[in-house]
């Protein structure tokens, strides 16, 4: 029984590296059907780490940002986050509604939804894709959505399941779209119940 | 949990369903700054006391009773407990903060500790800084003005 993502073998963090560059690449390419214009990911970086670490690697714990939350229930359950940067919220408004922002304040209807749909796409691709590999059945439910800061955003999931774990699967990419390189950030903490599940439905779990 | 003699200010960054616990002896110019992120703690090990709010408080007042501090003029100022996301369907998912002021507010009743100011609930996350010279704790929020209390 894992009691802890510390525990996890190499073999078994590679896979959940392949997961996480699986699943970035297919969020990739729905961001470029929506936008009908190429997007590209460079080769996303797949980190279980401590959640204080997590903090300081999407930038630290003060720093305002949008955050949409899903969770899951089915074959795995937990909690899935999207980090969303202005740089890469920008790219999609200049795209679909021909304007851009400066920062989160005073956020419109439709800025707000572009900003959910965003986050919903990367989350429902990346889970996709990971169902999809390991023959999962994995519901999700509606896309919850807040802009505040970051570290109080990142402790959902820490609170969530941080009586179980101290640690979670950080995804960190950059889409590049127009020449021009923007930050991702998908946080994944399922519960240690499903991510041993997970992994032996994969066929790396020794246990 | 940071302890503080003399005079400076301790700070703990972004509380969202968390809980930050200023305890204040005025006469010692004492102060520790306690950040709480669960109600009970049920780890069968108990690697990590100060995370949860009843194992937490005993340690905080164990390290200023070390210090001198007595119970009878310590005084204690909460913030935090707020609920970042609202999931539709989510269960129990996003109650963190409600269950951690109600844990906190019985431990420190259950403690006979003093509590004179709280701004805790509501939906935006809190910075809070706390001043262990004066007692005097301000709270830093996204898009609103300092509260200080």
């Amino acid at each position: 029984m894992i009691k802890d993502y510390a525990q996890l073998s190499s073999m078994e963090i590679d896979t959940l590296r392949e997961i996480g560059s699986i699943g970035t690449g297919n969020a990739a390419t729905a961001l470029s059907q929506m936008m009908n214009r190429p997007v590209s990911i460079t080769l996303p970086e797949v980190r279980i780490m401590e959640y204080n670490e997590a903090i300081e690697w999407i930038g630290g714990p003060e720093e305002v940002t949008a955050g949409v939350l899903v969770k899951m229930s089915g074959d795995v359950g937990g909690i899935m986050l999207s980090v969303q940067k202005l740089e890469l919220v920008n790219v999609v408004l200049s795209t679909m509604l021909g304007e851009s922002i400066d920062s989160y304040e005073n956020l419109t209807e439709l800025e707000r939804s572009a900003m959910i749909e965003i986050g919903n796409i990367m989350i429902s691709t990346f889970i996709n894709a990971m169902s999809g590999l390991a023959d999962l059945d994995i519901k999700l439910t509606v896309p919850a959505f807040a802009v505040d800061m970051q570290g109080a955003i990142l402790t959902v999931p820490m609170a969530e399941y941080g009586g179980m774990s101290n640690y979670l699967m950080a995804i960190g990419g950059n889409f590049v779209c127009d020449g021009k390189e923007v930050p991702c950030h998908l946080l994944l903490s399922p519960d240690l119940r499903s991510l041993e599940f997970l992994l032996r439905k994969l066929g790396v779990s020794d246990v | 949990m940071k302890t503080l003699q003399g005079e400076g200010v301790l700070i703990t960054y972004a509380l969202g369903s968390c809980i930050g616990l200023c305890f204040h002896d005025p006469r010692l110019r004492l102060g520790a700054l306690l950040h709480i992120m669960l109600p009970l703690n049920m780890e069968t090990g108990r690697t990590h006391p100060l995370k949860y709010a009843d194992t937490g408080i005993k340690e905080t007042l164990k390290a200023l009773e070390a210090k001198g501090a007595s119970r009878a003029r310590m005084t204690v100022k909460i913030a935090g407990g707020a609920k970042m996301f609202e999931v539709s369907g989510g269960g129990g998912l996003g109650n963190i903060g409600q269950r951690n002021i109600e844990s906190v507010h019985a431990i420190l009743k259950r403690e006979n500790l003093h509590l004179i100011g709280e701004h805790t609930g509501g939906t935006v996350a809190r910075t809070l800084l706390f001043d262990v010279v004066s007692g005097q704790a301000c709270i830093r929020s996204y898009g609103q003005k300092d509260i200080i209390f």
